[in-house]
């Protein structure tokens, strides 16, 4: 098995070449000759190195495998995708064996049914016989392999109750159910660990029929991305804790919908039953998620049951707050905000869609009011947010793992945005890829150099006084990614101007025109949004702001604003869908929708456009939020002109067209412009540590409204800290 | 009016009546028929309704249509009247399909947005 | 894995199971756990230092392999570690993992695959019985019943005094010499019970007893005379067909 990680580790050299099957690994320069083999005797050219497996996907034959994963390193051991190959004496394991040239490969002989057969069966003597109690029957890869691939009869007669291997359970965390006897060694799991978590926590013990998968010691699994051993396992061995004995595949319906728990928009498909949401798996999406998801949006979906707004309220005169309908809920906000006149302030959260964004910044704006702003704060300096080139990670997610050196600036890409930070990883493993590090010291899975926590050192790398700034300069493919909590300084603004001023000097150097060097990394599903439609951001203007007699509240839950921070007359309206921060200090609370709950655009840190859709239907008397807006809007005698959703997309598209673009990522340009502007704009960088608020595991898991209401998340953290404990 | 009936009637074809007279008759032997079975009706189905309410729904039924002049359509609506006394009497409906004739009339639904808002029809 | 329950295990299934199952006989567990449990004699508080000259023994070792490669020390390092410690606790898998700066579940892989490697205490005298058939044929069995009743133990045991630890393995490579008992890196073999009664009190003494075979025979020779290669080597030619 190839552990690429450590053995680099160990040497501190490089490794000259490795050859794993990823996508990074095709691009090489040269191309070799192709090769001619025969699949079924049908012929198919493909290039020296391509195993049997892959070569037969490339005429849509599908061998069966278990152990064999396309994102994993290749372990053939389980031998299910045993193929004949003509003149060779035994059937060869199509998962490992490159092809030669002129091979005439038999996936449907005798030899290869009946080699297929025999694993199977091998395989079931010691699966115990317990599909109708087990989480995976259904969507098993070993039950439906035995149905297509296996013997109808049994051979094994153990009369005696005595012959099944059993294995004990582990205890691997919240999150992971394990029923160790279900396990067929395939490894995928072990593999998972070591490659792409970076967590060599799980490995083989034993040997022979006692071999048995575990940690040995007792420790639990713990990485931000566990949860994918669930999707990887193909047997139940493995299965989600808080989905066990749910439902059944069959029963549930699937929604494809997009992550807002980080800014990385990962796909997901949401599978509900009457109207709950049940559990939340990946959907492969090349350019974003691959076929992985974090923990944090995989598991937090037990919050969208708890701490949920489900009917208008609205403070009555004991300063309670109480539950009323609608139409009073909007009549009293309405009057409200008619009494304000223009002093009205509207803050938005992490979570908002572009839909409500658009309405909310129509509406005040049509009330007289700018006030617009985010909770979380990006600098306002320089070109602001003029030109998006300045807020988005330019480069994409998917070209990062291509990236021949990495300097993170102010960012803890594993905590804040554990996809990236795979990417990140794999670029490490597979393509040599340094990293350097500008700010706290703080675990990534992967080695990097640490550049200390004084932001300074921006500049003095770009003006070449640095130690790192000829080998930054030599690289090719350099990115600088600038996290949000370095944006979110006081001098936010002049480490921005600093990281744009290196990576212009960078950027001339480098022959791909699609490489963009500069590259921001938001925390938060909604910020992009609302940076396009034009919010500020940071609450600061509302702080300034005088007299705001009427402060909206859309989804903001992070506590940025407090009511000292407010006149004492303000009138605190909330519109969300979780009881939080924000609904602790509203005088009226108007429910919303939850992602899985409306047809909403959320844009990701790249800058692309992409939909939620409805799974379910909000709770109680909720809404979705823009038209929660547009029925206010019509109460406050400022109608706004949309009725429905195509109507609002289409005020979206007159304000910024891309955000409906969905799936596409708009190239944001105009780098020398922004840098211009920005270099205008006075403000140095203090010499202040960097710092970021993720550091450890534990502060993953509960970021935002929806995490912090869900007990599997609450879960998570008390393992981390118990973990954090353990001797092993 | 009659002249342009007239036309209309001479250019399609037509239903089972040649005329308004022919049509008028038919209408007054439906009605005759419905109003002789109306007694049996309220009892086999036992209908929370007294003989006078039906009498007076019959009346309201045919007065709905009283501005038809196509006698393609009173023809149309004759036959359903038809189809309609022949289930009745033969039992082949259900209490619940003959209290329908006396369901008010629906609420229309809310078309604008506030309305559809407030009243969770959106 | 006592060959008694095989014994009666295999004349029972011959009698019940039809003719075409494939499992004849209970799948048998291994008799050591694959998972580490904390006790009192092992726990990762114990704290575990190679000596001095274990660890210029460890730097040698780690000079044989080549930069990037250096995990393949792992075996020799466990190696040396239970030969110090005369067993393999889990701390010491975790000082040969920091040495080869490895994750520490690569080292608990290799530990629990190889059985050679103690990971519990066992005694300073480890006595392995071989029972596989060649031995067993030649009666390992009274071997194996003399030793456990000399030393007052059952098989797997640990004499409390922490001396002896007596287990039953399968064939060690001495069927030649059958019937044989490894003690420790020595092998004694052409046993009887007298001489196994002998070894056991030189081991009680704290004599080392002559290794090797019992019987008179230098190595692995025929008893007696040599039956074949008696005589001088025959030239090149011989026997062979004149005409050629």
């Amino acid at each position: 098995m190839l552990r690429l990680g450590i053995s680099k580790v160990l040497s501190g050299a490089k490794i000259q070449h490795v050859a794993v099957v990823s996508r990074a690994a095709s691009d090489i320069a040269k191309k070799p000759e192709k090769i001619e083999v025969f699949i079924d005797d049908k012929s198919v050219m493909v290039e020296p190195g391509t195993t049997v497996l892959q070569a037969a996907a490339q005429i849509g034959v599908e061998i069966p495998r278990f152990c064999y994963h396309e994102r994993l390193a290749v372990a053939g051991n389980c031998r299910m995708c045993l193929v004949e190959v003509e003149k060779s004496p035994k059937p060869v394991a199509a998962c490992a064996m490159p092809v030669m040239k002129g091979w005439r490969i038999k996936t449907d002989s005798e030899m290869t049914k009946r080699a297929r057969e025999g694993v199977m069966e091998f395989l079931l003597v010691n699966h115990p016989l317990d599909c109708p109690i087990c989480d995976q029957g259904g969507e098993c890869d070993l039950q439906d392999q035995s149905m297509a691939f296996g013997s109808d009869r049994s051979r094994f007669t153990d009369i005696d109750f005595s012959g099944k291997r059993a294995v004990e359970d582990k205890d691997i965390g919240p999150l992971i159910k394990t029923i160790m006897t279900r396990c067929i060694h395939c490894t995928r799991c072990i593999r998972f660990a070591s490659e792409v978590a970076g967590v060599d926590d799980l490995g083989t013990t034993g040997r022979g029929s006692d071999m048995q998968i575990g940690t040995y010691v007792e420790k639990f699994f713990m990485s931000e991305m566990s949860g994918n051993v669930i999707d990887l396992c193909p047997v139940g061995a493995l299965t989600s804790k808080p989905y066990s004995f749910t439902a059944r595949p069959w029963e549930i319906r699937k929604v494809d919908s997009i992550d807002v728990l980080d800014a990385v928009g990962s796909n997901i498909v949401v599978s509900t039953r009457t109207g709950e949401v049940l559990r939340i798996l990946p959907r492969t999406n090349e350019e974003i998620n691959e076929e992985w998801l974090s923990d944090k949006s995989r598991f937090a979906y037990d919050a969208l049951k708890r701490q949920r707004l489900v009917t208008p309220m609205v403070k009555g005169c004991d300063g309670q707050l109480k539950p009323v309908d609608w139409e009073a809920a909007l009549l009293t906000v309405a009057k409200a905000m008619n009494q304000a006149g223009n002093k009205i302030g509207a803050i938005a959260g992490g979570l908002t869609d572009a839909e409500a964004l658009v309405s909310l910044k129509d509406l005040l704006n049509r009330l007289g009011s700018e006030n617009l702003c985010t909770e979380h704060t990006f600098p306002m300096d320089g070109c602001a947010t003029d030109l998006r080139s300045t807020y988005l990670l330019n480069n994409k997610i998917a070209p990062v793992e291509e990236a021949d050196f990495i300097l993170l600036v102010g960012a803890n890409p594993r905590l804040e945005a554990p996809l990236l930070n795979s990417r990140i990883r794999k670029g490490y493993i597979h393509n040599e890829t340094d990293i350097a590090v500008l700010g706290p010291k703080t675990d990534m899975r992967y080695d990097y150099e640490h550049l200390g926590e004084d932001p300074s050192a921006l500049n003095q790398i770009a003006s070449g006084s640095h130690p790192l700034a000829a080998k930054l300069k030599k690289a090719k493919k350099p990115l600088i990614i600038v996290g949000a909590d370095a944006m979110a300084r006081a001098d936010g603004g002049a480490i921005r101007t600093a990281a744009m001023k290196l990576s212009q000097e960078l950027q001339s150097n480098i022959v791909d025109g699609e490489w963009k060097v500069l590259n921001i990394l938001h925390k938060v599903a909604g910020q992009v949004a609302a940076l396009d439609l034009g919010y500020s951001a940071g609450v600061e203007k509302i702080r300034n702001a005088d007299g705001i007699k009427v402060l909206f509240l859309l989804g903001a839950d992070e506590g940025t604003i407090s009511r000292d921070d407010l006149p004492k007359d303000c009138f605190v309206v909330y519109q969300g869908h979780h009881g939080d921060h924000g609904a602790s200090i509203a005088d009226a609370i108007l429910p919303g929708a939850a992602y899985t709950e409306k047809q909403a655009t959320y844009v990701n840190t790249e800058g692309r456009a992409q939909q939620t859709l409805v799974a379910v239907t909000p709770p109680g008397q909720a809404k979705e939020d823009w038209k929660i807006i547009r029925a206010l809007s019509e109460i406050l005698g400022s109608k706004l002109p949309y009725d429905n959703l195509d109507q609002v997309r289409y005020r979206l598209e007159e304000v910024a067209p891309h955000l409906t673009r969905y799936g596409a990522a708009e190239n944001a340009n105009y780098f020398k412009q922004a840098l211009a502007i920005s270099t205008m704009a006075k403000g140095n960088i203090s010499n202040s540590p960097l710092d970021v608020k993720q550091k450890k595991l534990e502060d993953f898991f509960m970021t935002d409204a929806i995490s912090r209401a869900s007990p599997t998340m609450a879960k998570c953290v008390a393992a981390v800290k118990k973990h954090m404990e353990s001797k092993y | 009016m009659a002249q342009q009936a007239v036309k209309t009637l001479r250019q399609v074809k037509p239903l089972l009546s040649l005329d308004q007279g022919q049509a008028r008759s038919r209408v007054l032997n439906l009605y005759k028929a419905w109003y002789r079975q109306l007694p049996y009706i309220v009892h086999k189905y036992d209908i929370p309704k007294s003989i006078g309410d039906c009498k007076n729904k019959l009346r309201e039924e045919f007065l709905k249509h009283k501005d038809l002049t196509d006698v393609r359509v009173i023809d149309m609506l004759v036959i359903k009247g038809q189809m309609e006394l022949k289930e009745t009497v033969n039992i082949w409906k259900q209490k619940g399909h003959i209290m329908t004739f006396f369901k008010d009339t629906e609420e229309p639904k809310p078309t604008d947005f506030l309305s559809k808002f407030l009243t969770n029809t959106n | 894995m006592l060959s008694s329950v095989r014994k009666a295990g295999c004349s029972l299934w011959r009698g019940v199971v039809a003719p075409r199952s494939i499992q004849t006989s209970s799948a048998l567990q291994h008799d050591s756990l694959f998972v580490h449990r904390d006790s009192a004699a092992d726990n990762p508080d114990i704290k575990f230092e190679f000596t001095p000259d274990n660890i210029k023994r460890a730097d040698a070792i780690l000079a044989i392999y080549p930069e990037g490669h250096k995990r393949a020390a792992m075996i020799p390092l466990l190696d040396l570690a239970q030969r110090q410690q005369g067993w393999l606790p889990l701390s010491a898998m975790h000082a040969v993992a920091d040495m080869l700066k490895l994750p520490r579940m690569r080292v608990y892989e290799v530990a629990t695959f190889y059985t050679m490697f103690m990971r519990k205490p066992t005694g300073k005298y480890h006595l392995q019985v071989c029972t596989t058939t060649p031995c067993w044929l030649r009666g390992s069995d009274e071997i194996l019943e003399t030793i456990c009743k000399n030393l007052n133990m059952k098989v797997g045991e640990t004499s409390k005094d922490g001396m002896y630890t007596i287990s039953e393995v399968e064939c060690l490579g001495a069927c030649v010499n059958a019937p044989m008992v490894q003690i420790n890196d020595d092998y004694y073999e052409d046993l009887t019970v007298q001489d196994t009664e002998e070894i056991l009190s030189d081991l009680k003494a704290g004599k080392r007893p002559r290794a090797g075979p019992r019987s008179g025979r230098f190595a692995a020779e025929p008893l007696g005379e040599p039956t074949s290669l008696k005589g001088e080597p025959t030239g090149p030619g011989f026997g062979v067909r004149a005409d050629l």
